[in-house]
């Protein structure tokens, strides 16, 4: 730090210099990359020099818009006022300092120096590497847009401006990270969002003291407000439209660069078991998705371990006629059913891990042979009995029905310690951690927003768009819990009239 | 010590959830073996008791309602300190901690001994009784919204049990009730006095008032939960009266839980060991608000931190609970808490009300006077 202050002393009284100095002293600050072009034209009676980054700029606008304006006439006397005047570019900025210049070489810049001059010249024409806009991997619809956010910032403003086309929307800038700055952009309607919310999110964003921000998964750990939970309190997402969505009822968006998802907040709890397909889709079978993904992250949690209490302490609950065929399939089983569930549990999970980290042709034959090879075989061969298979196949696939892989993933790991206690203490233990689930998430926040709601705070109009999906003529309120400037969307006395029959 | 508590307005909570608060806190561990309780005394007029202490408890909440009127923004301890003066209404609100401190142990000593005959039969008592405080202790550190919450969820996650009982209504024996009014009245309040256990805790309206955000309403929401628990505890009575025979009712310790007994599911026989689990997050809404009730008051008369009081108190009931040995020991200390319950939520009120009014007349008297 100390000694990027004193280069910049020293370069503060740099200029004037001469072409060559102004070289050697950009070269060693710029570490002597070998990339850093100088070229240098004689026009008039003065020496120019044009140097960039050749990877980080765009030629094309180089050659045509700065060169050619340059070369076009050779005798003239040129200065940096009259250089800004000619080139047709927008982005030109005079700096006094070398370290300036340096900083706009590196985001994509191209210095324009002419000798003796008091200040040199930089125009901002950056090309960045960047993949073009593609189809939702990770989150995917069958109905619905099928855009998905990418890396570049500029790419996914353009996405968000073309979505929400109204000039309400606001986009705040900030930069965050010492070393390494990033921007971050937080995204929300002026007229719509809580004042309130979006002064929170700023300042614990303002408020962060970190060197660099990888990700956005990043910054949703850094500002969220318990720090210790293992429920994500942010919700992530690399859907435009479900972002979108979630502006427009009142929440608030945060954008980083460099990272292809988003960040909405306040999250709760069951903001992670929606998906917008479940809008797209009409409203008795949007609402039947989501209670079905309700039931499933209780049974991705309960099933197993019940299995586990049920067989090793209170034989008594499961129904005789269950009883025989249980007893057949785990007559060859050596181990105690919490340890044959563990097992298994954690086949699953390696299969799944092995699964993400593979290439996705490998991934595809991995699934295959680990799913059904190996379930036969661990049978056959005496380790597990048939019907825990089904079990924890089926609490497996129940903790993938989370739109949100972080939910799924934070189900899949409140797993562990749920078998463990059946194991140790049958239903108590399960009780047991079931209730510390509870007692937990009501202590979670997001943003100061609770995280159960709207459960707890109850608010039985709410219920619409959390848990159930009512018809649109009848869903005509934000979520109470953003507490919007504009609680409701439209009067629900037009859209109640009632016709008699042929009027 | 200040007589008026004001409570900023994030903690506050709506008269809405005072109903789940107070109907939480009451059922519980006197639910379980309300039936034979009554029954010993009323007979086949249980029912009527319980009818004549729901009338009573109503009246004391109106008592306890018109108290708190008296005042803008004043719990217990702080209209005691204000009538009895300093060192009596600081004697009075430790009693009333000291009280809650043993209601607790009974709820933890009756749930530890249900799980112990239903479940485990060799599980050590301090393990569950080490399992249950953690879970209050972490509760309790949420704070007041912490606790609300729990006792609303876990009533929401609970009331289905009552759905269950359809099994035993179509098997009762509608003669047991026959004769009607066939035990003397005597007998009759001497069953309503049996059946306080199971309704005391309504008491935390006095302790919880200064929190509730509209309390033009709390009257009405504390009315609402008491009905609440009479409804329910007469359900449970009624039920139990017609399911099993007399004898058979006054040997049994856990009618209610017994009575889980006879349901089956296609795939769970036995329920009553899924019920007597699932009790635990019944129990847990009362030793939750029982805890923050009184390291509450402690705070509230001894300016003490309640995070401390806390952790003191947890280890203090794990202490306490380890040393009841048997049912007889358990029984007599909940008689003893009972009496004192009954005492404080049934008496006490009906006396503080006309000396909080004379004391109110006066001062205003005075007032006028001058």
């Amino acid at each position: 730090m100390r000694r990027s202050v004193q280069k910049k002393k020293k370069a503060s009284d740099t200029f004037p210099c001469t072409i060559e100095e102004l070289k050697k002293q950009l070269s060693s600050m710029l570490q002597d990359s070998p990339d850093l072009n100088f070229s240098t034209y004689t026009l008039g009676q003065k020496r120019i020099i044009v140097f960039y980054f050749t990877y980080q700029i765009n030629k094309e606008q180089l050659h045509r818009s700065i060169l050619d304006t340059l070369l076009a006439s050779q005798d003239k006397t040129w200065d940096a006022k009259m250089i800004q005047n000619e080139v047709p570019l927008a982005s030109s900025t005079l700096h006094d300092t070398l370290i300036s210049v340096a900083k706009e070489l590196i985001q994509g810049g191209v210095g324009i120096y002419v000798e003796e001059d008091e200040q040199p010249l930089t125009y901002y024409i950056p090309e960045q590497a960047r993949r073009a806009v593609s189809r939702a991997e990770n989150e995917s619809l069958v109905l619905g847009p099928q855009i998905a956010f990418t890396e570049s910032m500029v790419t996914n403003l353009n996405i968000i401006r073309w979505r929400l086309d109204t000039p309400e929307l606001k986009t705040e800038k900030l930069i965050i990270g010492k070393e390494i700055p990033t921007e971050i952009r937080i995204v929300y309607l002026k007229n719509i969002s809580n004042d309130d919310l979006v002064n929170t999110v700023r300042q614990r964003l303002e408020d962060l003291d970190v060197n660099d921000v990888m990700d956005s998964n990043v910054v949703a750990q850094l500002i969220e407000d318990r720090s210790t939970s293992i429920f994500p309190q942010l919700l992530t997402t690399e859907l435009p439209d479900r972002f979108c969505n979630s502006i427009i009822n009142g929440k608030v968006g945060i954008m980083v660069d460099k990272s292809p998802t988003v960040l909405i907040t306040p999250a709760t709890l069951f903001s992670f078991l929606e998906s917008t397909e479940d809008i797209y889709f009409r409203w008795n079978i949007g609402t039947f998705l989501r209670i079905m993904r309700l039931v499933a992250m209780f049974l991705s949690i309960l099933l197993t371990p019940a299995y586990v209490a049920a067989l090793s302490f209170h034989v008594e609950v499961i129904p005789s006629s269950l009883l025989v065929s249980l007893g057949q399939s785990r007559a060859n089983v050596p181990f105690p059913p919490v340890f044959e569930a563990l097992l298994l549990e954690l086949l699953i999970e390696l299969l799944r891990e092995a699964g993400a980290r593979l290439p996705t042709k490998v991934g595809q034959t991995m699934g295959i042979v680990g799913g059904i090879v190996l379930g036969q075989a661990a049978v056959k061969a005496g380790f597990t009995s048939n019907i825990l298979i089904i079990v924890v196949a089926l609490s497996a696939l129940a903790s993938f029905t989370a739109p949100s892989y972080m939910m799924g993933g934070a189900i899949r790991v409140i797993r562990f310690p749920m078998i463990i206690l059946s194991g140790l203490w049958g239903l108590l233990g399960i009780f047991l951690g079931l209730s510390f689930l509870i007692i937990h998430l009501l202590k979670v926040s997001s943003l100061g927003t609770p995280y159960l709601s709207p459960l707890y705070p109850f608010h039985f109009a709410d219920l619409d768009n959390s848990i159930v999906r009512l018809p649109w003529s009848r869903s005509n309120r934000r979520p109470t819990v953003n507490e919007t400037k504009k609680p409701v969307k439209f009067s629900q006395k037009e859209a109640k009239k009632k016709r008699d029959i042929d009027e | 010590m200040k007589i008026q508590l004001q409570v900023p307005v994030g903690l506050q909570i709506k008269a809405f959830y005072l109903f789940f608060l107070i109907h939480t806190v009451q059922v519980g561990s006197g639910i379980m073996g309300v039936s034979t309780h009554v029954y010993s005394q009323a007979k086949q007029d249980a029912w009527i008791s319980i009818i004549v202490a729901g009338i009573w408890m109503s009246i004391s909440v109106f008592c306890m309602s018109r108290i708190l009127q008296q005042y803008e923004s004043a719990d217990l301890p702080g209209i005691q300190v204000d009538i009895f003066g300093r060192i009596i209404g600081k004697f009075l609100g430790t009693v009333a901690a000291l009280y809650f401190f043993g209601f607790m142990i009974t709820l933890l000593l009756n749930y530890i001994e249900v799980v112990q005959v239903f479940l485990f039969p060799t599980i050590p008592t301090w393990l569950v009784c080490f399992f249950l405080l953690s879970l209050v202790v972490y509760a309790v550190l949420g704070g007041i919204r912490v606790i609300v919450g729990v006792s609303f969820l876990f009533f929401v996650g609970t009331v289905w049990l009552l759905a269950v009982l359809y099994k035993p209504i179509t098997l009762m024996e509608w003669n047991h009730f026959l004769p009607i009014m066939g035990t003397s009245y005597t007998d009759i309040i001497k069953g309503a006095y049996k059946s306080t256990y199971s309704l005391i805790g309504f008491e935390a309206l006095l302790f919880v008032y200064p929190y509730v955000q509209n309390k033009q309403k709390a009257h009405l929401a504390a009315q609402q939960a008491v009905w609440g628990t009479t409804i329910l505890t007469l359900a449970v009575v009624v039920i139990t009266i017609g399911y099993f025979s007399g004898p058979q009712l006054e040997r049994l310790i856990w009618p209610t839980l017994s009575m889980f007994k006879i349901i089956q599911f296609s795939f769970a026989e036995r329920f009553d060991i899924i019920a007597v689990g699932l009790w635990m997050m019944v129990i847990l809404p009362n030793m939750v608000t029982a805890m923050w009730l009184c390291t509450h008051t402690f705070k509230r008369i001894y300016g003490l931190r309640q995070k401390q009081v806390l952790y003191m108190l947890a280890a203090l009931l794990f202490l306490g609970t380890i040393l009841f040995q048997d049912r007889l020991q358990i029984n007599y200390f909940t008689d003893m808490v009972a009496t004192l319950g009954f005492y404080i939520a049934f008496v006490y009120p009906l006396v503080l009300l006309p000396i909080v009014l004379l004391k109110n007349y006066i001062r205003r008297k005075r007032g006028t006077s001058q």
